[in-house]
């Protein structure tokens, strides 16, 4: 495997954009990526595309309607969906291909359109499908199964309201700080504590909002990437996961887990992150930033201790010490986070990996991270799914 | 008479004074899984034809839960008029949790690891105005 190279990234504002499709999103996104790599279409060697599950044919089959969009080149076309890691996981493939040697400059895109309101069960309605039956026997919503993960978490370690509320400012401080960002105000903890209760115990500013966006990254083997940016940024690890047995977590989308643990919480993502650290030859304590995904202020606790930044129960000190922001021990979430763009499921993944390369380039203005080298993007996933990815420069 | 049914089938015994959910299990590497459909084996399990549908217990202790504060979108039937609604998951002795609505006690009277016991309610109805049944768990 040879080693492999960003040198180029894009993104369409995350929001609502009723007038425009997908690949009108997602053409933004590719365009302003391939200006970062002062290439033209035609240099695209091969196209990985996130699906987007709420579009029909053509949302399962993204790579036509963008080449259409693009200009029809007859590359190869791989169409993925890995529910909230689909985007890293577009990212990983056109990763593996280049490192194969496979191709030489290959394009990762994603965009999705999200539906209005909480998310539902998704396809033909199957009464033997888990997911339909948590909606249609019980009406659990995605954030609440967070909420019940929540709950045993404060009984756990004490956790207060205080502290669900500290991540979402924390995370509002870095969006203040990034243009890019759909949501820009710095909250207070009094402003959270006194959002609506919605999933009790987590608040309205507790909990994602879900918006449109698009996203995309040019790779290329990493001895001709400097013929195309300056900067390139070295993909130094990635990891994918799905489920241990035994993991007790509540799993989104499923009416039925194990009582005793034998696997770690979030399993998926702990083995995901546990293969992009030995991938790189690095550990927790080489990672300068992390982008991970705060649906919620539950996520916020519980990721960092599972990709091993430090103890079980020990975010909730990290936050009242601030150590999660700028100048702290790991900030978390310079880009401001899903708290800050609203999460745009299939395409998430990318825009971590925007706000990543853009740190280790220098780039990142005010929310700059000083002497950022590695840097890395986790995503959480829906019926246990999970992608990491490892950047340095 | 108002008619009622399981809002959907093959998910717990009905009708029944003592419902029990219906659930799988694979006698081999001892895996219970709900619902019956959703098979799950240990990885090292060396027979997976040893699945066998089950009955499960009907008596648990709640792991934790939740109140929702807004009614759930379709396919859900929520009552009218809407009141804010606890949802658990609760521990079973064959050592899996299962979700459920909470019902039988004030929203102030729910207590983490509370005994509770499998029932079947009606909530909502479907279009031709019958009842629809889902299973809860009650505090006991």
């Amino acid at each position: 495997m040879r080693d492999v190279a960003v040198i180029g990234i894009g993104m369409h504002d995350w929001g609502k954009f009723p007038d425009k499709t997908f690949v009108d999103m997602s053409a933004v996104a590719i365009k302003e990526a391939l200006a970062d790599a002062s290439l033209e279409w035609k240099d695209i060697q091969e196209l990985v595309a996130g699906i987007w599950v709420w579009g029909s044919i053509s949302g399962l089959n993204p790579g036509a309607s963008i080449t259409a969009m693009m200009g029809e080149t007859g590359i190869p076309t791989t169409n993925i969906f890995n529910m909230c890691a689909t985007a890293t996981n577009v990212f990983r493939a056109a990763y593996n291909i280049v490192a194969s040697g496979s191709k030489d400059i290959v394009l990762a895109i994603a965009a999705d359109k999200s539906p209005k309101g909480f998310f539902t069960t998704v396809g033909v309605p199957d009464p033997k499908d888990p997911d339909y039956l948590r909606w249609k026997m019980i009406g659990l919503t995605n954030p609440g199964y967070w909420a019940i993960q929540l709950r045993k978490r404060m009984e756990e370690y004490g956790t207060t309201e205080r502290h669900l509320a500290k991540a979402k400012v924390a995370a509002s401080k870095f969006g203040a700080l990034n243009p890019r960002a759909l949501y820009r105000k710095v909250y207070t903890e009094e402003e959270v504590l006194a959002s609506d209760m919605v999933c009790d115990p987590l608040r309205l500013f507790e909990i994602c909002a879900t918006r449109d966006g698009a996203a995309a990254a040019i790779l290329c083997s990493a001895d001709i990437a400097k013929k195309y940016n300056a900067k390139p940024v070295t993909v130094a690890g990635v990891g994918e996961g799905s489920s241990v047995y035994g993991d007790p977590t509540a799993r989104l989308g499923l009416i039925c887990g194990p009582v005793e643990a034998t696997a770690p919480l979030i399993s998926e993502s702990y083995v995901s992150a546990q293969m992009a650290y030995k991938s790189a030859g690095l550990g927790p304590e080489d990672i300068d930033f992390v982008e991970l995904p705060d649906n919620s202020s539950w996520h916020y606790l519980q990721y960092p201790e599972s990709l091993g930044f430090w103890g079980p129960g020990e975010t909730e000190r990290m936050l009242d010490d601030q150590q999660t922001g700028l100048g702290g021990k790991l900030p978390i979430n310079t880009s401001g986070g899903i708290a800050s763009f609203g999460e745009a499921v299939g395409a998430q993944g990318l825009l971590q990996i925007h706000e990543v390369v853009t740190q280790l380039r220098g780039q990142a203005g005010d929310r700059q991270v000083q002497g950022a080298k590695v840097g890395m993007t986790q995503t959480y996933g829906q019926l246990g799914n999970s992608a990491t990815t490892i950047l340095k420069i | 008479m108002e008619k009622q049914r399981p809002a959907e089938e093959g998910l717990f015994t009905w009708p029944s004074d003592e419902p029990q959910l219906m659930g799988g299990r694979c006698k081999s590497c001892n895996t219970y899984f709900f619902p019956k459909y959703y098979v799950r084996h240990h990885p090292d399990c060396q027979d997976h034809s040893a699945v066998e549908e089950v009955l499960l217990s009907r008596q648990g202790k709640l792991d934790s839960y939740t109140i929702q504060h807004f009614p759930a979108p379709p396919p859900f039937t929520n009552p009218e008029p809407f009141a804010p609604a606890p949802i658990g998951w609760v521990s079973l002795p064959e050592g899996i949790s299962i979700p459920g609505r909470l019902t039988g006690c004030e929203l102030e009277e729910i207590e983490m690891h509370m005994d509770v016991e499998l029932v079947v309610e009606e909530e909502g109805k479907d279009q031709e105005g019958n009842g629809l049944l889902i299973w809860k768990w009650r505090k006991k």
